[in-house]
């Protein structure tokens, strides 16, 4: 992939390059025809779609990536200037994953995407008023009061599925999710399988599931809007509270983001540090996924194991960071505080530990016959499934979809570390379960050469007081414990960014759990959740 | 029919495995903090982000020039400083010194980043994590103590 | 060898002389059925507390600590707690049932409850035959059950329930199949007969490889029966919250949650009496030691042997994973129940020819 072709291929678009990264800019009505000939050129990969309000115009950038050359990275990019009815050709047919991505920018921008036949507000409520991320959003509370009244739940059964394709470009009763005589259930938002607060509504034919329609926001905190009044250094403590088992990892890659856009040298101490805790964190993570998935089979005792081992790397935190959940650690230049003495002590202590506990695991569930008779055959995902879904991280590679952003842009210092990327071809639920174990024996394995390698000096570099990002855009992806994290921020040259958005790994694994949950049955739906392992605030930001 | 027994055999033995796994646990010591008694033997490790404190010397004077850039820093709103006017008797000018330094653990996320950006490094955390209350009003504290002052700066 | 048999004789003697015939049956129905339900409670409280410990020990942890020494109390507390909460009640349920199913549920596991011999002369019901009672009464339940999810009206009881009725009735089979296999052994399917007749020997030992057989499946199935530990997919709480009792609250979730620890106490008695000589001592060949087991009373060793069968089967529970409900279906009819129905063919080959 280089200039001249992409430039032949798209004679319309206005392209610049950097490095790896591609710029294309298209009129609105070239979208949908740049995006299927980009699609047919290779690049199989949709990783988000960011609104954008650019004070006058309103846009919409389209995040490009192939399977086949993870390294290029391409931003499609279109605008209008129309405020009052923004439409675009949705791209939905193109990329199953598109399906989300554009409910949220209908949601937070007020664009819509004809051809999408489900133009349903994502995270807000449907009778919400305004365009919360439009810079001219109104946030008086008296246009949107909180209701206080007890709501039916059965009332959201029916809830109108918004068809724009009619002549007058309005939004109109078209069709329902489920029919009135379909048998549909509630699973959550309080439910103990959802792993917090997601709300599936789940039509059955006996055991057996026919449809399923998940229903986010309901732990939506505005993060992304939240941001904008933010300085960098105070958007970083909320990143920890986006997907709050991979904290470390988010707060890394912004933390990467704006030191890219700083251009600052960070020390090479700080990269190690932060190497080897997001690591731990990974390990941790996955720790808690393998026993959720456990426990959502049924093993509690399982569940009770991987809590316990995890608590090791939690003291670990603890003693570095200050906190165990939050950890708070990366900071905009370097890590927060140098590592305590015993800290790599610590960590070759946990090593053999950790790997004489995952043998017992594999004793006790991997081998159970019940456990794999359950998982066995079920919640096949095959490769081209999971990249149009972009379903990154663990379930893509479970999927034989090389994907690990360790490898493809090694950051940090995962360039230093010789560890392998575990891939399996089946796609099955064993193949995501297994794979979470298998990932641990690499962390352990980048851990064992970064912890008595750590180079000496500053653990930080100074940075100025106020931190300004000159104007521009800047993107970070890292590898989180649930599949690929980016981080975009769009600015102008303020100590607030723009824009900012965070791309979520969890969103896309919910539509996953869509795709491959039709016709299993219910217990499969809780056990399919628990090993694609969402974590809703990384859903609802 | 031979594979057929062969796996309730290997299904069998694998059970075993599983519950010779659970055995082993049971008669392992157990990982059980019992909290409140063990209150003295736990430490929480140094670094621990229990409650922001301003420490004072002996003659009851702390650090803080109430100078605000915490309160700026802080994304929550929940520090405030209230500084007052007083005159240097020394020199007969007036200057501003801190009145009430106001914490709201309620509202504190723990992100560190009024005690990294304090330039005159008057707060720090303590390890004190035990700040259940019955009001939520109790969770608002004073930092700085009753008839306290600042520290004259020492000279290098 | 000291029998409660002495005890019990000795209180019919007394009241029959002062009393008369007719009183005296009915003051000792009385006793009795208060003695039964006396009993029924302290042991669900016994075991709820033995769960909760054993669950902890297997996952690690402590259990229960703060209420009494080694929290012995805890469940008394729990059950004080549990009498005091409020019964909810629901919009649109069909209430008669609904109160009706807790009861029923409650019923059938008493009944059955009474039909344990724990001693010579300690034992309330002893039909002639006290297997088929055992089997008859214990499948009531499962109306209660059903009743439970469908009174409800709500969706995850409804689905709770349906699954409980497939496994419950389908895993009646198995263990009435290994019951069975006993009773060809013992030729009488009087409970009070079958324990005397395990006086110079374990049927498990006595029984040989198909009395071996039929112990396993029996406990399988009948921890299936108690809707848990790997069977527990009417309750699932990952899946459907609580199953079948979601909607209950207060004494009448009580009701469901004593049931089901007295029928894992219950299960583990049958097996016991069945298998492993209910409340005779250990009879080796060698006199010595059956003297000395013989001093050790028959109500120990009936308490013995019943929780080492309840330690096996929250061993079991602790372990294993839930089964899919197809899984579990299959685990019953492709090979629970074929091996079962050899089995008996085994046993009667076992019983003519040896």
């Amino acid at each position: 992939m280089n200039l001249e072709t992409l430039q032949t291929l798209l004679p319309f678009a206005a392209i610049e390059q950097k490095g790896n990264t591609y710029n294309l800019t298209v009129p609105g009505e070239n979208l949908y025809e740049a995006a299927s000939l980009l699609k047919k050129d290779g690049f199989d990969f949709l990783w988000d779609i960011i609104g954008m309000d650019y004070g006058d115009t309103l846009g919409v950038i389209y995040g490009l990536s192939s399977s086949a050359a993870p390294v290029v990275l391409l931003f499609l990019k279109t605008e209008t200037s129309d405020k009052e009815a923004p439409k675009f050709d949705s791209v939905v047919d193109l990329w199953d994953s598109a399906d989300l991505y554009e409910r949220e920018v209908h949601d937070f921008f007020g664009i819509c995407f004809a051809n999408n036949p489900d133009m349903r507000r994502l995270f807000l409520r449907q009778d919400w008023r305004g365009f919360p991320l439009r810079k001219d959003y109104d946030a008086n509370p008296e246009l949107n009061p909180i209701p206080l009244g007890n709501e039916n739940l059965a009332d959201m059964e029916t809830l109108p599925v918004l068809n724009i394709m009619n002549e007058d470009d309005k939004f109109e009763v078209h069709e329902t999710v489920f029919d009135k005589s379909e048998y549909v259930v509630n699973f959550g938002p309080q439910h103990p399988a959802t792993h917090g607060v997601l709300h599936l509504r789940v039509s059955l034919d006996g055991e057996i599931i026919r449809k399923m329609d998940p229903n986010f926001g309901y732990i939506h905190r505005g993060i992304e809007k939240m941001s904008e009044a933010y300085t960098y250094p105070q958007i970083l403590h909320l990143t920890d509270r986006l997907d709050y088992l991979s904290g470390t990892i988010n707060r890394h890659a912004v933390c990467l983001a704006v030191e890219k856009g700083l251009q600052m040298e960070v020390p090479e101490r700080a990269h190690y540090i932060r190497t080897i805790i997001d690591e731990l964190t990974r390990i941790a993570s996955h720790l808690l996924g393998w026993g959720c998935m456990c426990m959502d089979m049924g093993s509690i005792t399982a569940f009770v194991y991987g809590m316990r081992d995890r608590e090791k790397i939690m003291d670990i935190f603890e003693e570095t960071c200050g906190g165990r959940l939050m950890a708070n650690y990366s900071v905009i230049g370097g890590v927060m505080a140098d590592i305590p003495p015993n800290f790599q002590k610590k960590i070759k202590r946990f090593i053999p530990y950790m790997r004489k506990m995952l043998k017992e695991y594999h004793l006790l569930f991997t081998g159970n016959p019940i456990a794999r008779g359950r998982m066995n055959g079920i919640g096949y995902l095959s490769r081209e499934k999971a990249i149009a879904l972009g379903a990154t991280g663990p379930v893509g590679r479970a999927s034989g979809w090389s994907n690990d952003t360790r490898k493809i842009e090694p950051y940090a210092a995962y360039a230093k570390a010789v560890f392998k990327e575990v891939l399996r071809s089946d796609g099955l639920t064993f193949d995501r379960y297994i794979i979470r174990l298998d990932e641990i024996e690499e962390s352990l394995k980048i851990l064992e050469q970064l912890t008595d390698n750590i180079p000496e000096g500053n653990y930080a570099a100074k940075t100025k007081a106020i931190i300004k990002l000159p104007e521009g855009e800047y993107f970070q992806r890292v590898e989180g414990a649930r599949g690929e994290f980016c981080v975009y921020i769009n600015s102008r040259g303020d100590k607030y960014p723009y824009r900012i958005k965070f791309r979520s790994p969890s969103m896309t694994l919910v539509n996953v759990l869509k795709a491959i949950v039709p016709g299993t049955k219910v217990a499969d739906l809780i056990m399919l959740g628990g090993s694609l392992d969402y974590v809703i605030p990384c859903i609802d930001r | 029919m031979i594979n057929y027994i062969k796996d309730i055999f290997l299904g069998i033995w694998r059970l075993m495995q599983g519950m010779y796994i659970t055995m082993l646990n049971f008669i392992r010591p157990k990982v059980t903090e019992q909290y409140p008694e063990n209150r003295g033997k736990v430490f929480p490790s140094e670094r621990m982000r229990g409650e922001l404190v301003m420490p004072h010397n002996e003659a009851n004077q702390h650090k803080c020039t109430a100078c605000g850039i915490c309160e700026l820093n802080c994304p929550n709103g929940t520090i405030r400083v209230i500084g007052k006017k007083e005159t240097d008797e020394a020199s007969g000018k007036e200057r501003k010194v801190l009145d009430r330094y106001i914490y709201d653990i309620g509202s504190c996320t723990y992100c560190s980043i009024c005690t990294i950006s304090c330039p005159q490094n008057a707060i720090e955390w303590s390890n004190n994590f035990e700040h259940a209350m019955f009001t939520k009003a109790k969770l608002v504290r004073q930092l700085n103590k009753e008839g306290s002052s600042v520290a004259k700066k020492e000279k290098r | 060898m000291f029998h409660f048999k002495i005890v019990t004789d000795w209180i019919d003697e007394f009241l029959r002389t002062n009393l008369g015939e007719g009183w005296a049956l009915l003051i000792e129905f009385i006793l009795t059925g208060f003695a039964i339900l006396a009993l029924y409670a302290v042991l669900a409280l016994i075991l709820i507390w033995a769960e909760r410990k054993v669950c902890a020990f297997f996952q690690c942890r402590l259990g229960p600590t703060r209420v009494g020494p080694w929290g012995l109390l805890q469940s008394v507390a729990d059950m004080v707690k549990i009498l005091l909460k409020e019964i909810i009640h629901l919009n649109h349920a069909d209430l008669r049932l609904f109160r009706l199913a807790s009861f029923l549920v409650i019923i059938a596991s008493l009944c059955t409850f009474g039909a344990i011999p724990f001693d010579r002369g300690l034992h309330a019901v002893d039909f002639n035959m006290g297997v088929f009672y055992l089997l008859a009464i214990s499948s009531l339940g499962v109306v209660g059950i059903l009743l439970a999810g469908w009174s409800s009206n709500s969706k995850y009881t409804m689905i709770g329930a349906m699954r409980s009725g497939a496994q419950l009735i389908s895993y009646e089979l198995s263990c009435g199949l290994s019951l069975l296999t006993v009773v060809i052994l013992s030729g009488t399917m009087q409970l009070s007969q079958i324990v005397e007749q395990q006086a110079d020997g374990w049927f498990i030992f006595k029984g040989g490889v198909p009395a071996i057989i039929a112990f396993v499946i029996y406990l399988i199935a009948g921890h299936a029966e108690t809707n848990r530990g790997p069977f527990d997919m009417p309750e699932a709480e990952s899946e459907l919250t609580a199953g079948y009792h979601t909607e209950y609250s207060g004494i009448q979730f009580g009701f469901f949650y004593l049931a089901e620890y007295m029928n894992m106490f219950i299960i583990a008695a049958i097996a016991a009496t069945m298998f492993l000589g209910g409340w005779m001592p250990l009879h080796t060949p060698w006199e010595g030691v059956n003297t000395l087991m013989d001093y050790i009373p028959p109500v120990i060793w009936f308490f013995g042997k019943t929780f080492f069968c309840v330690f096996l089967a929250l061993w079991v529970r602790w372990s294993f994973p839930r089964l899919r409900i197809d899984q579990l279906l299959k685990l019953e009819w492709k090979i629970l129940m074929p091996i079962s129905l050899l089995n008996i063919l085994f046993m009667a080959l076992w019983v003519l020819y040896l």
